[in-house]
């Protein structure tokens, strides 16, 4: 049958890591010893494992800042380039280049604009007189600065997406309010966004499920420093998978952080998405 | 169609079931020898060799610089997982050999003849207790050690009109104050006593915490009977220390490496560092720069020889080696006297041996080479790491505090090592 | 803001101190093996792409056309593995490839990703917009299924494949976490986990120029082509976003 590869792959690839990834969590192993069974121990490490509660807290501040601040941005562009400008073409596609190009790239790039005393930004500030910003070194902004970085690299998908929800809203009803005499901002909160919610809906579980992923970017970036401020929960999975060899333990957050994605996904689709 | 289809699954799963099995090494005749690819090294092993077998046609080693550009941590895990290792390998970092120990890949070398008469003879009673597994064998032989130590700017020194170099906690702090400028007037200090990196890797420790702490301690152990032992005044003191010299900008907090040998440079006057920067220095140095080296500092009143860390690095049999005793008779002419001293002359590092200063086998090499002639000194009194599989981990964990305490001050020394110890006791949960 | 990306590339370099960055290009050259890593990650891009196209064609054509049983049960799992964070999976799947031997080979890069739910749920879509009549006709001629998917579907389905093409050819090429767990030999590394370790590691020795110029390296391949096929690409990222 034409889906047995599908079979095979599926079990192999999916099916066996979910039963074998619960039963590692009973586990202590490092691949090169043998097994040993702990119980309910990798649990209890996790519960107080300060530094990965902060990682799960980290992720979730990212995406606090970085899904708004995506919308938002987005929106607004697409608002712009919605409107019959010249060079249009030219600005989706300058826009839409960094969401295509490897995170690596980026990162690199920001790291630039970053540096504490030779980055872009910190001279420019310097320039004019006022004072550097630790944008990597200081703890409290380290997560910003990433998120903002993110939002930069993603910005072109979502203007795509919203230019064309934007485009499947009737122009009647813009007529229409027009006539009433509605200003732009009324049309634009009455009219604009209730019709484009599944889009909105759409932009945001899926910079979700992105900044659930956020990995080489702190990584490269700052590695999870300053303060374990950029630790996002993959990091500190594959730090303690694969740098440590806690598999069992890795394993474990594995597990625990999947189900804290899956419930934001479901508060998500609860409060965000609206019947049509 | 079917059939395409059968076959796919059918080789897909040939494939599995062949990989499954572990593949069989070619039986090998000669013994494989790994050794670290640094140039000197190499050199060694080469002539070490050659030597052997000229003189043991039957058992021919053959040596292997582990390949370039490669964490060698990964290389070994590699091999043990993909049964590929070597049999002698000699760049094993201690801290790494319990947990090999207690995946069973090593060979127990006391049950060699002859092993342990020959390792008492050579390595003092303290080394030996502390290359010893938990298990109570013996599974690595202790080769070279690089011992961390201050190295100190002679000129600067003198204008700073002190007796010498700083070897308390109060002694450094005044030459620090001392030494401390802002040469271009710019508002920022730009002359610090000393540099260590604030980076959080976990072995950036063994350049500042953690010589300072065997200083401190009189070689005390990090870890001990699966529970946190450094959460002691030793170790508050050394955070304490550290702390004051960030705080007061004694040390830079910025990262300076970025540019030149900022020691050569003098833009610092010392540093916490091992013998290597000698041949460094040489090289390097600017005309009429003299330098030397001394103890780490220890706090006021610390009384007794003082401790550093070592780095030391070890040779190991892996139970891949079809001839475990063979290829000791090998390893024994890597660290005898002959071989001790080719060790020095070839590569510059100290072999770890007990009385060094005092073997006049050594003498000559010590007098040509003045400056390595401390290094015997502080070798009897130097410490590797604690027997554990989770070494890196504590010091990730230390590295942690370290940077939360020590760099942005934002935890008192007492915290920042409660914090740390509890960490690590929950990383032997059992 | 969008505007700043081509001139951050530039402006990195005009602002860097002067020496000319052509110097940088040689010495990264020397450094890392990049162009190897190019090719590793051509071959491993290619090959789930292709992959990916086949078998998600053939299993979304089952799914839309041919009526067996546990079909909607087969639906529902893949609808079900789309929602699988890959955190979960992640380590077992590790272990699985240490288990094979596969470790430091391409087969760990490209088998667990020749199979992929959206490509298959993408596919399915499509194809039932393609008349039966079509695939009644070929079957009357004697084609067998195989035949049908590439003879028939294919041709007819080229908005499809190039969509999912372009997908999968970018998300594998920019992928670098996996290979940073599976791949350690360097001579097997993908560009973005050279460029990564190079960036991260201390064979740069701080020198930036050299990193910058591997970054710009790992860019280019990406950007030629999407200055070439800029249509297809946004085109195809607009869709699965639809699609979700």
């Amino acid at each position: 049958m034409l889906v047995s590869p599908y079979v095979v792959h599926f079990i192999l690839f999916v099916a066996f890591p979910v039963a074998f990834s619960i039963v590692l969590t009973f586990h202590k192993w490092n691949i090169i010893s043998p097994m040993e069974y702990t119980g309910l121990n990798n649990y209890i490490r996790l519960f107080n494992d300060k530094t990965f509660l902060k990682s799960i807290g980290n992720t979730l501040i990212f995406l606090v800042i970085h899904i708004p601040l995506q919308i938002i941005v987005a929106l607004f562009l697409a608002e712009i380039l919605n409107q019959k400008i010249k060079l249009r073409g030219i600005f989706r596609g300058a826009f839409f280049l960094p969401v295509i190009v490897s995170g690596v790239v980026v990162t690199i790039l920001w790291q630039q604009l970053y540096g504490y005393d030779t980055g872009l930004l910190n001279r420019l500030l310097t320039g004019i007189g006022l004072d550097k910003v630790g944008w990597l070194t200081d703890p409290n902004i380290a997560m910003s600065s990433i998120a903002l970085m993110a939002t930069w690299k993603n910005v072109g998908l979502y203007i795509i997406l919203f230019l064309i929800g934007l485009q499947t809203v009737p122009t009647q009803y813009y007529e229409a309010a027009d006539l009433e005499g509605a200003s732009h901002l009324q049309k634009f909160f009455k009219i604009t966004l209730p019709m484009i919610n599944p889009t909105i809906f759409m932009v945001v579980i899926l910079s979700t499920i992105g900044g659930f992923s956020l990995f080489i970017e702190p990584y490269i970036m700052t590695g999870g420093g300053p303060l374990n401020s950029t630790v996002s929960a993959v990091l500190y999975i594959y730090k303690q998978g694969f740098f440590y060899y806690h598999m069992g333990y890795a394993a474990t957050l594995g597990l625990f952080f999947a189900f804290i994605i899956l419930a934001v996904v479901v508060i998500q689709k609860k409060f965000i998405e609206k019947d049509h | 169609m079917k059939n395409l289809l059968n076959i796919i699954i059918v080789v897909l799963f040939a494939h599995i079931l062949n990989s499954c099995s572990n593949s069989n090494k070619d039986s090998r005749d000669e013994i494989l020898y790994w050794c670290s690819n640094d140039n000197y090294e190499i050199k060694f092993a080469n002539v070490s060799t050659a030597d052997w077998n000229r003189d043991n046609p039957k058992d021919q080693v053959k040596y292997q610089p582990v390949p370039e550009g490669r964490s060698s941590e990964e290389i070994i895990l590699a091999a043990v997982v993909g049964n590929t290792t070597p049999d002698i390998y000699s760049n094993m970092w201690q801290g790494d050999v319990e947990a090999y120990a207690q995946a069973g890949v090593l060979i127990a070398l006391d049950s060699l003849n002859g092993f342990l008469d020959f390792l008492y003879e050579r390595c003092d009673s303290a080394v030996i207790e502390e290359i010893k597994s938990l298990d109570g064998h013996i599974y690595q032989i202790p080769w070279k050690i690089n011992p961390i130590m201050l190295i100190y700017n002679v000129n600067l020194i003198n204008d700073l009109d002190l007796q010498g170099p700083p070897q308390t906690y109060s002694e450094f702090f005044n030459a620090s104050q001392k030494f401390q400028k802002d040469v271009d007037g710019d508002g920022y200090v730009d002359r610090w006593f000393g540099y260590s990196e604030v980076l959080v890797t976990w072995w950036q420790r063994f350049f500042d915490f953690y010589p300072l702490y065997l200083a401190s301690s009189d070689g005390a152990p990090l870890v001990k009977d699966n529970k946190a032992f450094f959460n002691n005044e030793y170790a508050v003191g050394v955070f304490r220390f550290l702390q004051t010299l960030y705080k007061k900008k004694y040390f830079a907090t910025e990262q300076l490496t970025a540019r030149q040998d900022v020691f050569l440079a003098s833009i610092i006057a010392t540093r916490f560092v091992g013998p290597w920067e000698i041949a460094h220095a040489e090289k390097f140095k600017p005309k009429g720069f003299e330098y030397d080296y001394t103890f780490m500092p220890v706090p006021d009143g610390h009384e007794g020889p003082v401790y550093t860390y070592g780095d030391p690095k070890n040779i190991v049999i892996f139970k891949t080696c079809k001839d475990p005793q063979a290829a000791w008779n090998y390893i024994k002419t890597m660290i005898n006297n002959d071989g001790d001293l080719r060790l020095l002359t070839i590569t510059n590092q100290l072999p770890r041996r007990k009385n060094l200063n005092s073997n006049p086998f050594f003498q000559k090499y010590f007098t040509n080479n003045p400056k390595m002639k401390i290094f015997a000194e502080q070798s009897k009194y130097v410490r590797g790491t604690d027997a554990s599989p989770v070494l890196k981990e504590v010091f990730d964990l230390i590295s942690q505090e370290y940077e939360a305490c020590v760099i942005y001050g934002k935890k008192t020394p007492e915290q920042a090592v409660k914090d740390a110890s509890d960490a690590v006791d929950l990383l032997f949960l059992k | 803001m969008g505007s700043i990306a081509p001139e951050n590339e530039i402006g990195n370099l005009t602002l860097l101190p002067k020496s000319l960055t052509l110097s940088s290009y040689s010495q990264m050259l020397d450094k890392i093996p990049i162009g190897g890593a190019f090719i590793n990650s051509l071959i491993v891009a290619s090959s789930i792409t292709i992959g990916v196209l086949i078998f998600g064609s053939m299993i979304g054509y089952a799914l839309s056309k041919l009526v067996f049983k546990g079909r909607d049960l087969i639906f529902y799992i893949i609808i079900f593995t789309m929602t699988l964070p890959f955190q979960i999976t992640l380590i077992p799947q590790y272990i699985i490839m240490v288990k094979f031997g596969w470790i430091d080979t391409y087969l760990a890069l490209i088998v667990p990703y020749l199979i992929n739910a959206l490509s298959i749920i993408m596919f399915r879509q499509y194809f039932k917009s393609i008349p039966d009549s079509l695939i009644d006709a070929a079957r009357i001629d004697g084609c067998n299924e195989l035949q049908i998917i590439f003879r028939i579907l294919w041709p007819n389905s080229m908005p499809a494949i190039i969509t999912i093409g372009i997908i999968t050819f970018m998300a594998s090429w920019n992928e670098v976490l996996w290979p940073l767990i599976v791949i350690r030999d360097e001579s097997l590394m993908t560009m973005p986990q050279l460029v990564t370790l190079f960036a991260v590691g201390g064979r740069a020795e701080s020198q930036l120029g050299v990193k910058l110029a591997s970054a710009v390296m790992l860019a280019l391949p990406i950007v030629v082509a999407y200055l070439f096929f800029q249509k297809y690409f946004i085109q195809s990222m607009a869709s699965t976003g639809i699609k979700e």
